[in-house]
């Protein structure tokens, strides 16, 4: 019953982290940029959220295509602007960029909102459902089929859409691109703007179920890391499982376990597909292409 | 050649050298015997967790500063000095917390020193302040381990870990027909876990039965596990530990999973200005002892304020009403000032000793230090968010408001 419970729990959290992962996979797999400052944006869009349903009273959920467009907006601004000053270079110019800009985002927020914790109560956030012991909220299930939902977006965004086919073609091969007259610096700005402003959803929906303060944020870069590397980088579906499983497998280790093993569990779990399976459950060989 | 170029400082460049060094030695000297001004050094967390919390412990101490600058500074062996706090930011790490109180005392030769905010950041700075035998007045860290091990340097003002959730087992153990059972919430650090056995030891001596007693991880973004096992053990009481994040989760979470206890205790987060405005109606009912709240009926032996006054003249000062951590922080700087005019002097042993010997009434409550450095002779209250506001309830002459219990549903 209490395994149920957190089956039920790991299932509905396991949703909210594909959503925060899928934009990190997105930008890792075509760009090859890891993006450190991920949980900032997150973080952003849960401001968002959380400023205009204070003055507004809007629902939550509802802000979400804002948050959306507000973190699409910084994103493509981000990167066609800074970011891709060193993208040519190394891998390791990039980590070290996005690590000075997430201390420079976490130290905005700051300012701007202190450290002060915060967290929306929507007004039916006592409806609870009870299927036999186990009882499944009914915020929880909105935060979970909006996930879904915008995971589904992004998947019909890359699959079925001039643009998304042209980022497609990009991570496949640079080069190519060009010459069949992809304008590349645009594609990774807009790439890194659907990414910033899929984490900037997420944000919303952390809002309503989770509370948030700007030194937060490296939980969910972490969580999205691993989702990625377990779902395999670039797979949109990858991202949806490898988030169901970690949510899964954090809530039973802590029943069946001790909760201090939680992460353990996780990391544990990490390795052993590493090993297994290096390019996560549902991994392409050609995404995230080495640059020099 | 090489020889050569390493001789470049020669013999009128070592004699030069040699005097300078020798001046600055001579010129050095000791910094308060040189100006009237008595300098104390803190580290403290303006940026990191407990940011929140430690710029109130700040601002307490700088209200203290404008309050005695005000009238000429400390009186200490026939002259008044100014009294000037340094600060550095320990962003709330405890190893940041060390290096900097090691350089407030070797680098900038502060005279005394302030506690920093937690326990975790005080266990680690109270070692270096007990090695170079500097006194430490520590004003916000309630771990009983930091004063059980055997240091003579450090005292603090405020009433240890065993009493938080010992006053509130203390004040359930009254009410009519009395509570049966306990569940204890608590994240696994020091504060936390020191709290939750303190108060599990308290709960027993009473007769409420612990039913429940786990620790969870820190960070954890998910506490409905813990709050499903508590739902199936029905305790008439939940009381929890752990960093303020976790504490509104396990809030928003227990109405979630159904948990419903007839009373609902905090070591720390109604009490915060975050928590009414984060939580709203699911923080009516819920509880929290304090340190002190503005109609405790103590008046201070210095200054002459009752603990309303304080608030008064602090909301004016700094535009908000204190919680206990102002207070707290200006009793630390007031114990200094009663010791060091009864030393006359800076020295740090006979400082020491005078603090030993406080017996002091201040605006924040009676300071007596037992043989540990702890101050046992102020006790807590409780308080309870009712209507949005908190309401002192217990002890019963100190109460403004009466406990709300069982909590309704």
């Amino acid at each position: 019953m209490l395994l149920t419970q957190s089956l039920v729990n790991g299932i509905l959290l396991g949703g909210l982290y594909a959503c925060i992962a899928v934009g990190f996979s997105l930008i890792w797999g075509v760009m090859n940029l890891i993006n450190l400052a991920h949980g900032s944006f997150v973080l952003l869009g849960a401001y968002v959220t959380a400023t205009i349903n204070q003055t507004l009273g809007l629902d939550p959920f509802l802000t979400i295509p804002i948050s959306g467009g507000v973190l699409f907006g910084i994103g493509y601004v981000i990167q066609r602007g800074l970011i891709n000053l060193v993208i040519a270079r190394s891998v390791f110019s990039t980590l070290v960029f996005t690590f000075g800009l997430n201390m420079l985002l976490v130290n905005l927020l700051l300012v701007a909102f202190t450290a002060d914790l915060r967290g929306i109560i929507v007004p039916y956030a006592g409806i609870v459902w009870q299927v036999g012991t186990v009882r499944i909220p009914l915020t929880r299930v909105a935060v979970f089929a909006s996930a879904v939902v915008l995971t589904a977006l992004l998947a019909s965004f890359t699959n079925r859409t001039r643009l998304g086919a042209a980022i497609k073609a990009t991570s496949f091969d640079v080069d190519a691109a060009r010459l069949v007259g992809i304008d590349v610096d645009h594609i990774y700005a807009v790439t890194f703007a659907v990414g910033a402003a899929m984490a900037g959803a997420a944000g919303s929906l952390i809002a309503v179920n989770l509370v948030f303060s700007p030194v937060l944020g490296d939980y969910y870069t972490m969580k999205a890391f691993v989702v990625v590397v377990l779902g395999g980088l670039g797979s949109i579906p990858g991202a949806l499982v490898g988030g169901l499983v970690l949510g899964i497998t954090d809530n039973l280790a802590s029943v069946v376990l001790d909760p201090g093993y939680r992460d353990a569990v996780s990391f544990a779990l990490l390795l052993l597909v590493l090993v297994l399976s290096p390019r996560g459950l549902f991994g392409k060989p050609f995404y995230a292409e080495i640059k020099a | 050649m090489l020889q050569q170029r390493c001789n470049f400082l020669g013999p009128a460049g070592s004699a030069g050298f040699a005097f300078a060094t020798l001046a600055l030695l001579v010129c050095g000297g000791t910094p308060a015997a040189a100006d009237d001004v008595i300098r104390f050094g803190a580290a403290v967390s303006l940026t990191g967790p407990l940011s929140t919390e430690a710029k109130q412990m700040k601002d307490g101490y700088d209200f203290y500063v404008k309050q005695i600058n005000e009238r000429g500074g400390m009186q200490i062996g026939g002259k008044k000095y100014k009294v000037e706090i340094v600060y550095y930011d320990d962003a709330s790490n405890p190893e940041t917390a060390a290096k900097l109180t090691e350089k407030l005392f070797s680098e900038d030769k502060v005279n005394f020193l302030l506690g920093p905010y937690g326990s975790g950041p005080t266990l680690t700075a109270s070692t270096v302040a007990e090695k170079h035998e500097v006194p430490m007045v520590v004003a916000h860290a309630a771990s009983t381990a930091i004063y059980s091990r055997g240091y003579k340097y450090i005292f603090g003002t405020l009433t240890l870990i065993d009493e938080y959730f010992g006053s509130i087992i203390d004040m359930a153990s009254k009410i009519q027909p009395k509570p049966q059972s306990v569940a204890i919430i608590a994240e696994n650090a020091l504060f936390p876990q020191a709290a939750a056995e303190a108060g599990a030891k308290r709960a027993e001596e009473v007769g409420i039965k612990v039913v429940y007693n786990e620790k969870y991880p820190t960070g954890i973004k998910d506490m409905s596990s813990n709050l499903v096992a508590v739902r199936e053990r029905n305790p008439d009481i939940l009381m929890s530990a752990g960093y303020t994040a976790d504490m509104l989760l396990l809030v928003r979470q227990m109405h979630e999973m159904g948990v419903k206890p007839k009373l609902l205790a905090f070591a720390l987060g109604p009490s915060l200005p975050t928590w009414v405005p984060t939580l709203k109606e699911q923080a009516e009912g819920t509880v929290e002892p304090i340190q002190w709240a503005p109609n405790m009926k103590w008046k201070d032996q210095l200054f002459g304020w009752t603990a309303q006054d304080y608030a008064d003249l602090y909301k004016k000062e700094f535009g908000y009403v204190p919680d206990y951590h102002p207070p707290q922080s200006t009793a630390a700087l007031e114990v200094f000032q009663v010791a060091l005019a009864k030393a006359g002097s800076f020295d740090p042993k006979k400082v020491r000793d005078a603090i030993a010997e406080t017996d002091l009434m201040t605006a924040y409550g009676p300071i007596r230090f037992d043989s540990r450095g702890a101050n046992t002779a102020k006790g807590m209250a409780v308080m309870q968010i009712q209507d949005g506001k908190p309401v002192v309830v217990y002890p019963p002459d100190s109460a403004n408001g009466k406990l709300l219990y069982p909590l309704p549903n």
